[in-house]
């Protein structure tokens, strides 16, 4: 090989690692990071980007020479040089991307232990996922529809399904683990930064996964204290808690509780629907709905509802819901 | 082998049947009315027992769905004579051994029934694949139109989850594993130096499986209550409780699964026994070394995505507890057995492709292949590792901990074995004589994309980095790049490096790399936008999403549709080319492995003279060098070197 091709090379491979450089650091590729495993995580990011821009740039520079260079003309039959291979090029590399993936393994493998300490005194909060709703259990029993969580404190979450798999997960924290029916999953975040961040679920639970979203708020420990205090479960009527609960709002569309799930039937029609239904009193027919929704479908609805409220709820809960509905509709 | 003396009626083209003979003789008249009858006993006898056995309800459309979806496609088979040759032979009626009335094409008609020709099946295989691929595109840009904007525009979430179960499962199934196939079956005995495969009516069979898994898996669309919605994944418990739909796609995935591992199985028992004289392992093309090792990966991890299908289906249908954690069952195992299947099946869905780079890179660069050698036991290499990294689809399952460092580092090392590939092909290039032909663009094409790809993938191993971007649409991103950036361009370069061997045509180049830059530039804008949005938090398979990614949600659904338009460019370009283009000649790339060595297309048998392989099939630039020769009187036999 010519010294000058290997300045070009050089040459092209520079640019190449510019152009990735910039493509890397102008764009905000990462969520910006409240938490401190996710700090662990996007510096395993950066550190792989690293390695992975130097490969980039070499192979690009290598393909975009050969291109340049090697282009037969159109009257050109000739072979190129007989060269079989190049025993010392061949270790070479072999063994360069064998160092290169051994030091990303070693970092990932530290990180994620990190990753999965949860101190001496962490939180402890229980995470249930269901069709198509999360809820989260605090220490003192209490149940919420969404997440409240300390800043700078370690946060254990317990995470388990109801029905199908699911998955918590929150950008901004970077941590995700899946919620499996009959197992108890542990998670770890350390949230850093205060502000409300989305809960998303990342694994298809069926109709209405894409709503199956809630929220976490990270706020100042004293502040945390104070929420901890209130009395009340959640604003508003006890039904309304019930309502939030049990994700109702992640199918269906409730103008009294601000819910706008589109999968399963609109409830604020439910006047309507109760009358053309024919299946007793308004309240009798709600009630029915909850516990045995394959009773009667709402036409142009398919069989989607959970069939396991009917255990999940209480009966004063029950009773409650369905008097709030009844009322609010 | 004994010598079997060849009649002139062996060889001629069957004797059109008249009359009454037409119904009872293997084709589709026979399928009109043997089809119905085996439907009829699929529906009749369960409905029958069920009515005896008092068993409420009678009628349970999970069961019968799943009987008929075996008893109809047997009558299918059954009518189009895929069986035939075994029903003559079981039943002790006089066979024939070497009958070759079903074998070769003489008119376009015989595309159409049971033939036993490699080059006819490697042609059926590759044209319903193509089929298949734009059924599958149409689905992801319906969806996409749904993705255009947040919210719900043009479908329910549950049809919106059907498209996009179909379109993975199409293009995994029906498309990028069976393509392969086809263009395996065409090229692999001519490149051996053989008259066929080793079984024909196996490799007939096989074909025409495949139709049968995609009618299935299309028309469970329509099944009553809704079509298959679990994703290709079809995660337990979910799919175990989805509409009807969900049976089709567990059968379907049985079709197909059989087809290729029938197909697999037939590979490799040619490519062990019927190599042409003097063709060693050391001196097979790298496209039959791809294929060799793909199908061991085939027969022994396809049995496993069978068993995941069937276990789903028994939960179902049995009310076995394989899945259901109520009644004792492990949720997990699914996903084990599932991705001990799927993750070999990545290089199932890879390896071919590779071969296909390296014959098309070694000929248009007039080089040999750089480490021929190393390439193919990197090969082996990948086949190997390939079964142990299956758990990092499953870091965030739930899995026993300590498994993922393990699987994160094994899955860190495969790229070893494909890096020694890429840069192995990078030193082939170097110093060459490089054409810039339609097959040439997609390798390069597909070697910037698959780094990429691959790339990603290393991200994806680090556990914490995968921890974040799993299930979101940087998973999307990185599976197109490695599936369409990876296998898709390997299948283009194929199917145009080989069209004028298949065809005896000339495709038109420039349609051809109008097609590579139309496709090339609209992945590029469909696909890496994925990265961003998927790292940012929007996770994958939702028909609804935030409103802050609605305009990169916008830019990419027009970009996909000018990729899927791109396709109408390469389709026209081979119809067109197959009817009218130039007469393409036996050799027109000038190579030395054996398929351009015969005319084009070659003749019904491949070899009028068994050739003798005197040397390596890359020896571009090598003086007088010859890999094979023909007119040897007595070749010598196969493993001297």
């Amino acid at each position: 090989m010519r010294k000058g091709s290997i300045i070009q090379l050089t040459a092209l491979s520079l640019v190449a690692a510019a152009i990735c450089t910039t493509v890397a650091l102008a764009i905000p590729w990462l969520p910006v990071s409240a938490g401190r495993e996710a700090d662990r995580i996007h510096f395993v990011y950066w550190f792989t980007t690293i390695i992975c821009i130097s490969v980039f740039s070499v192979v690009a520079a290598v393909l975009v020479f050969s291109v340049w260079k090697f282009r037969a003309g159109p009257d050109d039959d000739s072979d190129g040089p007989p060269t079989h291979g190049h025993t010392q090029l061949e270790i070479v590399w072999t063994a360069i991307p064998a160092v290169l993936v051994t030091a990303i393994s070693i970092v990932s493998a530290v990180v994620l232990a990190q990753n999965g300490h949860a101190g001496s005194n962490p939180l402890l909060v229980k995470v249930k996922a269901q069709q198509f709703a999360w809820s989260f259990t605090y220490p003192n029993g209490k149940t919420y529809g969404y997440l409240t969580l300390p800043k700078d404190r370690h946060v254990k979450l317990d995470i388990t399904s109801n029905d199908v798999i699911h998955s918590f997960w929150v950008p901004q924290l970077s941590q995700k683990q899946d919620a499996v029916p009959g197992q108890h999953n542990m998670l770890v975040v350390t949230p850093t930064k205060p502000g409300t961040y989305p809960v998303i679920c990342t694994e298809l639970c069926g109709l209405g996964h894409a709503l199956m979203r809630s929220h976490v708020d990270v706020v100042e420990p004293a502040a945390y204290q104070a929420w901890l205090a209130k009395g009340s479960q959640a604003p508003g009527s006890p039904g309304l808690a019930v309502f939030q609960e049990n994700g109702c709002g992640g199918c269906h569309t409730f103008k009294p509780a601000a819910a706008t799930g589109t999968v399963g039937p609109d409830l604020d029609n439910l006047r309507e629907e109760a009358q053309k239904a024919n299946r007793g009193t308004e309240a009798a027919f709600v009630k029915e709905s909850i516990v045995k929704p394959e009773a009667y479908l709402q036409p142009g609805y398919p069989d989607a509802m959970p069939h396991t409220f009917a255990s999940q709820i209480p009966p004063d809960k029950l009773a409650q819901l369905v008097q709030y509905l009844v009322k609010g509709s | 082998m004994t010598d079997v003396v060849h009649t002139h009626a062996d060889h001629a083209a069957p004797v059109a049947p008249t009359g009454w003979h037409r119904l009872t003789y293997p084709g589709w008249l026979r399928v009109l009315w043997v089809t119905p009858i085996f439907f009829g006993i699929g529906l009749g006898l369960p409905l029958l027992i069920r009515h005896l056995a008092h068993w409420d309800p009678v009628w349970k459309g999970s069961v019968l769905v799943t009987i008929e979806l075996v008893t109809t496609p047997l009558g299918f088979l059954a009518g189009i004579g895929g069986f035939d040759y075994w029903a003559y032979y079981a039943s002790g009626r006089p066979t024939r051994p070497e009958d070759h009335s079903g074998h070769g094409a003489r008119s376009w008609r015989d595309y159409f029934r049971v033939n036993t020709d490699h080059k006819v099946i490697g042609v059926q295989y590759v044209v319903t694949t193509i089929i298949f691929f734009c059924v599958g595109g149409l689905f992801a840009m319906l969806f996409r139109a749904e993705l255009a904007q947040p919210g719900d525009q043009f479908f329910n979430p549950q049809t919106f989850n059907v498209l996009v179960s179909d379109h993975a499962a199409l293009m995994i199934f029906l498309f990028v594993i069976p393509a392969f196939a086809g263009l395996g079956n065409y090229v692999i005995p001519l490149m051996l130096g053989a008259a066929d495969m080793a079984f024909p009516r196996l490799n007939a069979l096989s074909f025409w499986l495949l139709p049968i898994a995609g009618v299935i898996m299309v028309a469970g669309m329509a099944a009553p209550g809704g079509g298959p919605s679990a994703g290709w994944t079809c995660y337990a418990p979910l799919c175990s409780h989805q509409p009807l739909g969900q049976v089709f796609f567990n059968m379907g995935v049985q079709w197909a699964g059989a087809s290729s591992i029938m197909t697999a199985l037939n590979f490799l028992v040619t490519i062990i026994t019927m190599r042409a004289p003097g063709m060693t392992f050391w001196r097979m093309p790298l496209l039959v070394w791809a294929n060799f090792t793909t199908s061991l990966l085939v027969v022994i991890a396809t049995p496993f995505i069978a068993g995941s299908q069937f276990f789903v289906m028994f939960d179902r249908v049995l009310h076995t507890n394989f899945f259901e954690q109520g009644g004792g069952g492990y949720v997990l195992g699914y996903q084990h057995i599932f991705w001990f299947y799927s993750h070999p099946a990545v290089y199932i869905m890879m390896l071919p492709g590779f071969g296909i780079i390296s014959e098309v890179i070694a000929v248009m660069s007039r080089k040999p292949v750089f480490g021929y050698r190393l390439m193919a036991l990197s090969l082996m290499a990948i086949l190997v590792l390939g079964f142990s990294v299956w758990a990092h689809h499953m870091f965030v399952a739930g899995m026993a901990g300590w498994l993922r460092v393990p699987m994160m580092v094994t899955s860190m090392v495969i790229a070893v074995p494909t890096g020694i590939k890429i840069f192995s092909w990078l030193a082939t290039m170097w110093e060459g004589r490089i054409r810039f032909t339609t097959p040439m663009l997609f390798a390069l094409g597909f070697l910037s994309m698959f780094v990429i790809g691959g790339l990603s993938g290393i991200y994806l191993a680090s556990v914490p980095i995968d921890i974040h971007a799993s299930d979101t649409y940087f998973i999307v991103a990185h599976i197109h790049y490695v599936l369409f950036g990876g296998s898709v361009f390997t299948i283009f370069a194929g199917i145009y490096y080989w069209f004028p061997k298949m065809t005896g045509r000339m495709y038109s180049e420039r349609l051809g790399k109008l097609h590579f830059w139309l496709t090339f530039t609209g992945f590029n804008l469909t696909f890496f936008p994925m990265h961003y949005i998927g790292l940012q938090g929007m996770p994958r398979r939702v028909a609804d999403y935030a409103d802050r990614f609605a305009d990169i949600n916008l830019f990419i659904s027009i970009a996909s549709f000018g990729l899927g338009a791109s396709t109408l460019v390469f389709l026209y370009n081979m119809v067109n080319s197959w009817a009218h283009g130039p007469a393409a000649g036996g050799n027109p790339w000038r190579a030395l492995t054996l398929e351009w060595q015969v005319s084009s297309p070659p003749p019904i048998f491949n070899f009028d003279e068994i050739p003798q392989v005197v040397g390596h099939p890359y020896e571009y630039g090598v003086p007088g060098a010859r890999h094979a020769i023909f007119g040897v009187p007595h070749p010598e036999p196969v493993g001297t070197d």
